[in-house]
């Protein structure tokens, strides 16, 4: 049912764990469906003066591609600066685990939706400005996670 | 017969080969399986010359295997060492020259299906502790079946002529049979090809038959998924139905059902050793409640049949499921009790066989094997019994004991003597069971059936956990050919397991 390449990344997962004093976080999902994820971002500043991901850490309750997709969207993320972190689409991380089960692709939405949580949290934390795509992907997620959580 | 020297050193130095990265000596192997090299050296030359060993020359050179080891049997390796043979010669005539023919096909069969890759991963450590899905055949049963897909035997059993006729005698005995076991008259017993068949066959069968009683039919919230279909399926049809209810550790709310039962309700279907989290529901009083309202009760016995003892003469049942591949027969054969009388419309329409119930060609050899199954684990009931529930209690105290969070489901003491099912917190059923996967043991979340959907399992919500207790459980369920030594060995590794997956976790203790 599972690639190799998922099966790999489930068994010994990238980066995982908590971090001690992140710049952002990002938790997505819920208890009652199975799968919650949590991303941990180290921001800094890079020799251009953008914001970039210098260290990635996630944290995560589910299944099998649950646990994969985190881990291949920490490997996705980590040294790219936020605008280029926010272009990571759920399809690149299917693409990096050369495809995942049908009934599984929404564990690649989360993921990608725990990364632009964190990225939201950050640029509200340090008063930028917030695209309004950016703006709509959190919306969605609010919206989801208060009707999971009642 | 015994296998030559020469084939047992063969098959011993090619299976050491698939271990090595690269090519190897004579020297190499010769001094690691303990064979003398000159006479290995004759062995890797016969090997040679039949195409399945290669030499390379060099530093690293050696001999390797020439072919993929999933493409070379054992057939081809023995052959090339040896010509084992049963077969009379050419010109002998006797009475007995089509036996040695068959044994020759039949060894040669076994031989040419395995394959070195097989025989090498069938020493690897694999503990199965999925019985509750499907069992293995017994070989005893296997033994007992072979003979059946022979020639003679191959008579329809509604055909008038000999061979028919013997089929459909053997057919005959094995109805006998399963009426002595459940104390029924042999009439009343149908075969079927599983029990998702003679499930769906009362559900429907009843639901049609009775339908100018009443539309209402009355199940519980634990049932198998063929039974809630076909439930669900009814009500598309005009049924309606009700879902009783259990309580904590899955026993029937029987005041529930009572207040239930209306004047149109024409059957019950209850499960009688739950599938995924093993209570054994009373159908003794199940089946009293509904005979005292004149309503057909039917028990889906798929999992207790011969695990528990069930005694129809005793019992107020109507209709009762029994399936085979359960209890160490073959997939494919499931009967189906009707009680005389009972008024049922059959699902299959044809030749009317199976007294006009089930129209199908009867599956001898599956239903022999049935058979055979069932009358070993009757007569093994005792000793099984004693085994299987004390490594039970034994692996579900340890569980509890050395993992914590972790707690038991199901029924404590009325529970099938195989099934074991536990909710850890923090943790996920699938991961899981990949991961213990990984160390060779089988096990399952919830049941098999539901593995590609990603709902909770529907009976332990029933029980009353939350949808994330119910997420993070797994069912063990042992069988016959389960060992002490398998469940400690399960015991040593899921603690770790637990462990690996709340360190990921982000929810902490």
């Amino acid at each position: 049912m599972y690639t190799q390449k998922v099966l790999e990344h489930f068994r010994t997962p990238h980066n995982f764990g908590s971090m001690k004093n992140p710049t952002a976080v990002g938790q997505v999902g819920n208890l009652a469906c199975g799968d919650v994820m949590k991303l941990y971002l180290k921001i800094a500043k890079n020799k251009t003066g953008q914001d970039f991901i210098e260290d990635v850490k996630f944290e995560t309750l589910g299944c099998a591609a649950a646990i994969a997709t985190s881990s291949v969207i920490t490997d996705l993320a980590k040294g790219k600066t936020l605008t280029e972190a926010l272009k990571i689409k759920n399809e690149d991380i299917i693409k990096a685990l050369d495809d995942l089960p049908a009934v599984k692709i929404h564990c690649s939405l989360l993921a990608a939706d725990a990364l632009a949580e964190a990225i939201y949290g950050y640029y509200q934390k340090t008063h930028q400005s917030i695209s309004s795509e950016l703006e709509k992907v959190h919306q969605r997620i609010t919206v989801c996670q208060t009707r999971l959580n009642h | 017969m015994n296998l030559s020297t020469k084939s047992r050193y063969g098959l011993r130095a090619l299976t050491n080969l698939l271990d090595q990265d690269c090519c190897c000596s004579v020297k190499q192997i010769s001094k690691k399986e303990h064979i003398s090299s000159d006479y290995l050296e004759k062995i890797f030359a016969k090997l040679k010359k039949a195409g399945l060993l290669k030499v390379e020359r060099g530093a690293c050179g050696g001999y390797s295997l020439s072919r993929d080891p999933k493409k070379i049997t054992l057939g081809e390796v023995i052959n090339a060492l040896e010509k084992p043979e049963f077969i009379c010669p050419d010109f002998c005539d006797c009475q007995s020259k089509s036996v040695w023919q068959k044994i020759q096909s039949g060894f040669s069969h076994v031989l040419n299906s395995i394959t070195l890759d097989q025989l090498k991963t069938s020493n690897n450590k694999s503990v199965y502790l999925d019985y509750a899905a499907s069992t293995p055949v017994d070989p005893e049963v296997l033994n007992t079946m072979l003979p059946y897909f022979d020639f003679s035997f191959c008579g329809n059993t509604m055909s008038l002529h000999q061979m028919g006729s013997v089929a459909s005698q053997v057919v005959e005995s094995c109805r006998v049979s399963f009426a002595n076991i459940l104390k029924v008259k042999p009439q009343e017993i149908i075969f079927t090809g599983s029990a998702t068949e003679s499930n769906n066959t009362v559900l429907k069968g009843i639901a049609f038959a009775n339908k100018s009683k009443g539309k209402h039919i009355i199940i519980s919230s634990i049932e198998h998924d063929c039974v809630l279909s076909s439930a669900k399926w009814l009500t598309t049809q005009g049924f309606e139905i009700s879902q009783i209810s259990v309580d904590k550790f899955g026993l029937l709310n029987l005041d529930e059902l009572k207040k239930t039962i209306r004047p149109d309700t024409i059957l019950v279907s209850i499960i009688h050793g739950n599938n995924e989290i093993g209570t054994i529901q009373d159908i003794q009083r199940i089946g009293q409640i509904c005979h005292d309202r004149g309503v057909y009760f039917h028990t889906d016995a798929s999992q207790s049949f011969t695990k528990t003892p069930i005694d129809l003469s005793k019992l107020n049942v109507d209709l009762l499921t029994a399936s085979s591949h359960k209890i160490y027969g073959p997939k494919g054969a499931a009967l189906l009790y009707i009680k005389a009388g009972t008024k049922i419309t059959p699902l299959l329409h044809g030749g009317g066989h199976e007294f006009g119930f089930r129209s199908s060609t009867v599956n001898l050899p599956a239903i022999i094997g049935f058979t055979k199954a069932a009358e070993i684990s009757v007569k093994n009931f005792d000793q099984e019994n004693k085994k299987l529930s004390e490594l039970r209690d034994y692996l579900i105290k340890n569980i509890l004991k050395t993992i914590s969070e972790s707690r038991l489901n199901g029924h404590p003491q009325k529970r099938l003597y195989n099934n074991i099912n536990i909710s850890f917190d923090r943790v996920e059923g699938e991961s899981l069971l990949l991961e213990l996967d990984f160390y060779g043991i089988a096990v399952s979340t919830g049941s098999a059936c539901s593995s590609s959907s990603l709902e909770p399992s529907h009976v332990l919500l029933a029980t009353g956990l939350r949808p994330e207790q119910a997420h993070g459980s797994l069912r063990f369920s042992l069988g016959r050919f389960t060992t002490k030594s398998e469940v400690d060995y399960l015991l040593k590794v899921l603690p770790q397991v637990i462990n690996k997956f709340r360190q990921i976790s982000p929810f902490k203790s």
